[in-house]
């Protein structure tokens, strides 16, 4: 009885928290709703990452180039082709997801760091080809995409909020699921889920997959709320970076770890930005090593450690 | 031909310089178990050590690549001391991101206090003639300062007892522990010739190229790949493998283009990885 109230507690919470956020446009001004848009973004970035690294422990450090490659895709097909940026999305999401289990079936054989390195290489090897001279009748080279996507920044904001909402419950889903519990194994001693017969190439190489669908989606979106791409800022590692931070400060591995961190950082970089904006970037420098240091586990890790929140998986 | 061989020494050179930066990586790396991102950083610093000790005080920029050794060897026993022993029970991913944060501090530090301004140290212009051949004073005084620097670097670890207390360390630090051997002072001493290392090479950047505090970043991608290349841990490959990056940019430099150069780093590390994932050299 306690266990079904508690239920219906949180889903009513869920609900009044998402009427909310639905009607942030009808009363917000355009600061909220641009601050709001980039936190979802980034929920989604760090929940795609969180996904697949975060269960099966394999470090995606290439998480730019499912932004970049989807985002190069979708911007094009608005740009140039003038599609639809209903239609333009998920194609870019596609396009990548479609050639990740190719990257994915080659690369994931790899374990360890050098898979981490391998991936940061695919990224600065992939942004340089998009630059050179060779390709640049198709992707304008580095001159870079300017854009209009002919989007109100509600629909924007709409569209950002749905996708969060539907990939963290899609993360919740998976983690809970025997699926998530395979990925978990490999995690925590592949040789050991090999034996027991989890078909681990398979299972990451999926995981992989959704990972880079997400992101990539979320990345279309991104970069139409820019309108604008090129080299260096559809492949920047900061769109590694930002994300692994964010889920770190949340806790790895865990649902709602990547949504926390995402929120926490978002906020907590608004305040740097405004106040110190000279020393900022050191500043977060020292926040990250700190962090590492003394809260590995994040945020939601804490609290689960701390027995604040229940230590169960899907959460 | 003539012309080919000058771009194959020149590439030589460069690789020399490469090598030192990668061999500071992989010795980290394979002794303390630490993959260091900031390790470009302390490049920077060294190139900023040999640019202010040259403008403030004069120093001969040679000297500084000399002084250097000793000033890095000690911050990086001390941060090691400080930060990065904590980590060695630590997943990977911790150390990454413990190092990157370290290198954005210092990067952006650098950038507070000196600006980006490019500098440099116009010490040694002029070039060596040799049979038909022209070589930059710069680069060649820096190529033999590099070989010095490799040279002393592996007899130190042949022949002297804390060098082979690293090398042991390097191959099984539980047995290097049963054996007797303080394995947390071969780390700490290691992580110290690691910054070392890469501060010295800095000072020798100075003498050919502009300074600039995010200078580091390049340095390091070419880094990852000379480990990659030479195995990891592995000082020889290093060696090899930061030649072979020189060569090969000299030469894609010249027949193709600047720009083509520049994805050097990021083919040879997925092509490696590939084909022979430990490196092309047999430990």
């Amino acid at each position: 009885m306690k266990h079904s109230l508690k239920r219906k507690q949180v889903l009513i919470g869920l609900a009044i928290l998402m009427a909310f956020l639905i009607s942030v446009p009808f009363f917000a001004t355009d600061y909220w709703m641009t601050l709001l848009v980039l936190i979802f973004i980034f929920t989604v970035y760090a929940s795609g990452w969180n996904l697949f690294s975060g269960l099966t422990g394999y470090t995606n450090l290439g998480l730019a180039w499912f932004i970049g490659v989807s985002g190069y895709v979708s911007s094009l097909l608005i740009a140039d082709y003038k599609l639809l940026w209903v239609f333009a999305w998920p194609l870019g999401a596609l396009f990548v997801s479609l050639v990740s289990i190719g990257v994915g079936y080659i690369l994931l054989r790899i374990k360890g760091v050098y898979f981490a390195i391998s991936m940061v290489a695919l990224t600065e090897g992939t942004r340089e080809l998009i630059g050179t001279e060779y390709l640049e009748p198709i992707t304008h080279g580095g001159k870079g995409v300017p854009f209009v996507a002919g989007i109100s920044l509600p629909v924007l904001y709409w569209s950002i909020l749905l996708l969060a909402f539907i990939t963290v419950f899609i993360c919740y889903k998976i983690t809970s699921s025997k699926f998530g519990l395979r990925l978990i194994t490999i995690r925590e001693d592949e040789q050991a889920a090999e034996t027991l017969g989890i078909h681990t190439t398979r299972e990451k190489i999926v995981a992989f997959v959704m990972s880079a669908f997400f992101t990539g989606m979320a990345g279309a979106i991104h970069f139409t709320y820019q309108n604008y791409i090129d080299p260096s800022f559809g492949f920047n590692i900061q769109l590694t970076l930002t994300p692994i931070v964010m889920t770190l400060f949340g806790g790895v591995g865990t649902v709602f770890g990547p949504l926390i961190g995402a929120t926490l950082f978002t906020f907590i970089h608004e305040i740097l930005w405004a106040e110190l904006t000279i020393l900022y970037m050191a500043i977060f420098g020292a926040i990250l090593m700190i962090l590492i240091l003394f809260f590995p586990q994040g945020l939601l890790g804490w609290m689960k450690e701390k027995g604040i929140v229940p230590r169960i998986r899907k959460i | 031909m003539i012309n080919f061989i000058e771009i194959l020494i020149r590439g030589l050179m460069l690789g020399s310089l490469y090598a030192l930066v990668g061999m500071g990586l992989t010795l980290v790396w394979g002794v303390v178990g630490i993959v260091n991102i900031a390790h470009g950083e302390f490049v920077m610093l060294g190139a900023y050590l040999a640019f202010w000790s040259f403008s403030l005080l004069h120093f001969n920029p040679l000297f500084s690549v000399i002084l250097a050794i000793p000033i890095f060897f000690f911050a990086g026993i001390t941060i090691h001391k400080r930060i990065t022993e904590r980590l060695t029970k630590a997943p990977e991913l911790s150390a990454l991101i413990l190092t990157f944060g370290m290198s954005i501090l210092i990067w952006n530090l650098a950038q507070f206090f000196w600006t980006n301004t490019y500098r440099s140290v116009p010490y040694l212009t002029g070039n060596f003639p040799f049979f038909g051949l022209v070589f930059a004073k710069s680069k060649t005084i820096s190529f033999f300062l590099a070989l010095g620097i490799t040279a002393a670097l592996f007899a130190f670890l042949k022949y002297s007892k804390l060098g082979k207390g690293i090398r042991a360390t390097s191959q099984n630090s539980e047995v290097a522990l049963v054996c007797g051997i303080n394995t947390i002072k071969m780390r700490a001493v290691t992580f110290g010739m690691g910054i070392a290392l890469a501060g010295a090479a800095g000072a020798i950047v100075s003498l050919q190229w502009v300074i600039f505090p995010q200078m580091g970043t390049t340095y390091v991608s070419k880094a990852f790949a000379i480990v990659v290349l030479g195995g990891l841990g592995n000082i020889q490959g290093a060696l090899a493998g930061g030649l072979i990056i020189g060569v090969l940019e000299s030469l894609m430099t010249q027949y193709w283009s600047a720009k083509m150069a520049q994805i050097i780093p990021s083919m040879t590390i997925l092509i490696i990885l590939l084909l022979r994932p430990t490196g092309l050299f047999k430990r």
